[in-house]
């Protein structure tokens, strides 16, 4: 076989064949397992439908749900010794890495297993409880136990809390996990799909996902669209603060994707949901990403610029009552449920993923010298 | 869009001068030099060096290395108390990926450096040696500082100095094992690097990816498959009738190779002086295995891959069988940060394509009118 040129960042190589997500970005598309389109999804199905979803290829009936938030509910407390692992962390530790390690250490164990559905749903059940008991630390105040009556998106808001967070809150939590669950082939996907594609266990994948998504071009960029929009601070500052960070060539967090060519569909959604969960801050956002999208427009004419998700969403979860220092940690908690669908589907058919590269050193054969004649 | 290919197979996934798999030519080769003409002569310092910095040291920046990587191998309190929190008989690799992650804290998204290549580096062997301790109720062994890399870690496993004899065949093995193009740990080292995530996170994937017994938990399948064998008169018989069930020979075939690995071939020779017993067994079953390996598949090269002797080196050197994957990652660390840094050198986003085989877009149906 003919070794094709090098694609830098592996730009248009497919590296998976998948039934769990598509992007479409040429139209502007999400679709998620089963065939539905992201819009039609979020207006009829729970995150907990979603995971159903995303892991068994279609949505669960009344049954087949309550089986399943059972299952997680009773699956949200932490081992004993992730728990143990957790006080040995100061609290003020980056939640990412806190989330990094817990579930590294929750995923610990006597000897490899093969992922398994069971194992992806505890973990996905999990990710709550240690995001929450991680801001709570931060707060100087004691981790909650988890409450089993509560749904996934609830019960996240009652352990940061320790009260009941409003039906609106809950809904407006529970849709960005539904629209965040799962992107295609995105960095830390893949990486789930390298480590599965070895034989290795559902939390290696799980916590090398965690360490891609942390990333700021990948999953940290919706705190820094949060944090553009407070150094904005207010609608009539947008203009002149995105003027003077263009002239810098600075980039603008929340703007342009690799895939889509329109207006991010989850985008357009958490924009919606933005007017009514933070009013105020969709004011100053909703004029940034005028200007933001006017400058662009000016400077590649070309280009397709749309906001992306990250710009929104931050918007979004600042509405649910999110301190934007959790705010990869949320995208971790909602798109835990996508890298372990891929994981396994990929275990039907898995073959080790190395691929090759491209000799660009000295030619072979210098005989290195002994240090005492260097 | 390119067609799909399953593993990426034949993919340029990126240019690199660290090393190269010269499969066809059975040719492994660290920044120019043919890994024959490094694996006897060279430290693994100068190993690091060598593919850190793209040159060998002169004594004085030997020196400064070896001093850097003494002065980085203790762990951080809180790396400390947490590889006491997991249980005693975990896994040494899920208390390597859980450690590694709370010893990065400290560096949290600041960008790969050489210095926090060689601190992380350092602190491989202080984490497995611990917990090895911790596992035999000791406790840890401090590190010394005047004791090289494979020296020192060693010392901290027993808490006595070695023979020179077992040092040399570590760091021999260290050498052999520090990088090897881009095998699937290394790719998602550079996968997480590309999203401008830090070294411990580009670590812990590493790690992950290392376990699966498709790349480094291999040689610890070795010894199981060489255990139920038992004697070398029991190779044939075993073998052929492993066979019949579809086993897998463990320790044999390589994506890349073509011809005998070249690391295979120094630790085939090393099994034979300093571990006789496996290596008459292993020597046997080698042979038996490439026998009808060739029976089956004549058109296929079939040959012993560096798994397979590396499990007589590790059992020589006195290390229990779990620790024989997570000892492939103190070496292979070197490598990783290599890439790490040269992929930060010259970054972009590593975001494949997928092709799309589940239905055609259509409408769900809400929870209440489902069956």
């Amino acid at each position: 076989m003919k070794v094709p040129e090098f694609s830098p960042g592996l730009e248009g190589v497919v590296a998976a064949e998948t039934a769990v997500s598509e992007v479409d970005g040429a139209n502007g598309r999400l679709i998620y397992r089963g065939g539905y389109l992201i819009e039609d999804l979020a207006k009829v199905a729970s995150f907990e439908e979603t995971s159903y979803l995303l892991w068994n290829g279609a949505l669960p009936d009344k049954r087949e749900l309550e089986t399943l938030r059972h299952q997680m509910a009773a699956a949200r407390r932490l081992k004993d010794s992730a728990r143990d692992a957790l006080k040995c962390l100061e609290a003020d530790t980056d939640p990412m890495d806190v989330l990094r390690t817990i579930v590294s250490a929750q995923g610990a164990a006597k000897a490899i297993t093969k992922p398994t559905l069971d194992e992806a749903i505890a973990l996905t059940a999990v990710f709550p409880t240690i995001v929450a008991a991680s801001f709570r630390r931060r707060q100087g105040t004691e981790p909650l136990e988890p409450r089993e009556d509560l749904g996934h998106a609830a019960n996240l808001l009652w352990m940061m809390e320790g009260r009941e967070a409003s039906p609106e809150r809950v809904h407006w939590l529970d849709t960005y996990l539904v629209l965040l669950a799962d992107h295609g082939l995105n960095a830390s996907t893949f990486t789930a799909r390298v480590i599965a594609s070895t034989g290795s266990d559902l939390a290696s994948c799980v916590v090398g996902a965690i360490a891609a998504l942390k990333g700021p071009a990948h999953g940290g960029a919706t705190y820094a669209a949060r944090s553009m929009l407070d150094k904005i601070g207010s609608a009539e500052n947008a203009e002149k603060w995105l003027r003077e960070q263009h002239a810098q060539h600075a980039r603008f967090p929340g703007f342009g994707h690799r895939v889509y060519r329109t207006y991010d569909p989850r985008a357009k959604i958490l924009r919606e949901m933005a007017k009514e969960a933070a009013p105020e801050l969709y004011k100053t956002a909703a004029h940034t990403e005028e200007v933001a999208l006017q400058i662009l427009h000016e400077a590649h004419p070309d280009r397709p610029n749309a906001t992306n998700v990250d710009f929104w969403a931050s918007v979004v979860l600042t509405g649910v009552g999110i301190p934007k220092e959790l705010f990869t940690c949320l995208f971790a908690t909602s798109r835990v449920a996508g890298w372990t669908a891929h994981v396994l589907e990929s275990l039907a058919d898995l073959r080790l993923i190395r691929p090759a590269s491209v000799w660009k050193g000295p030619q072979p054969g210098n005989k290195p010298l002994p240090i005492a004649s260097r | 869009m390119s067609q799909y290919v399953p593993g990426l197979e034949g993919i340029v996934a990126a240019q690199t001068a660290i090393s190269l798999v010269d499969g066809a030519n059975g040719r492994l080769v660290y920044r120019g030099y043919v890994i024959a003409d490094l694996a006897e002569e060279m430290s693994f310092e100068e190993v690091a060096h060598l593919l850190w910095y793209g040159r060998l040291p002169v004594r004085a920046e030997l020196d400064a290395l070896t001093l850097e990587l003494a002065g980085s191998r203790a762990l951080t309190p809180a790396a400390m108390t947490t590889l006491e929190a997991l249980p005693q008989d975990t896994d040494p690799m899920d208390v390597l990926r859980s450690v590694v992650s709370v010893q990065g804290i400290e560096h949290r998204l600041e960008k790969p450096t050489i210095p926090l290549a060689i601190h992380a580096t350092a602190s491989f062997p202080t984490i497995l040696a611990s917990f090895h301790r911790r596992q035999l109720g000791l406790p840890p062994v401090k590190p010394r500082a005047d004791l090289a890399h494979a020296a020192n870690y060693l010392y901290m496993l027993s808490g006595k100095e070695s023979s020179p004899e077992l040092v040399r065949a570590l760091n021999t093995y260290l050498v052999l094992l520090a990088d090897h193009g881009m095998n699937a740990s290394t790719f998602t080292a550079r996968v997480i690097a590309s999203t401008d995530s830090d070294l411990a996170s580009c670590l812990v994937g590493a790690i992950g990816a290392l376990k699966g017994p498709a790349h480094g938990g291999a040689p610890s399948q070795v010894m199981d498959q060489l255990e139920q064998i038992g004697s070398p008169e029991n190779a044939e018989h075993w073998m052929r009738e492993a066979r019949k069930r579809k086993v897998r020979f463990m320790g044999f075939g390589h994506r890349v190779y073509r011809t005998y690995d070249p690391r295979a071939k120094i630790l085939k020779a090393m099994c034979e002086r300093l571990n006789p017993t496996f290596y008459a067994l292993a020597s046997k079953v080698e042979e038996t295995a490439l026998a009808i390996l060739h029976e089956e598949h004549p058109e296929r090269p079939q040959a012993t891959n560096v798994e397979f002797y590396s499990a007589g080196v590790l059992q020589a050197i006195g290390l229990p069988k779990a620790f024989f994957p997570p000892t492939f990652a103190v070496s292979r660390a070197a490598g990783w940060t290599a890439h790490v840094l040269e992929q930060v050198a010259n970054n972009r986003l590593i975001r494949p394509q997928s092709e799309y085989i589940g239905p055609e877009p259509r409408k769900p149906v809400p929870l209440a009118e489902r069956g």
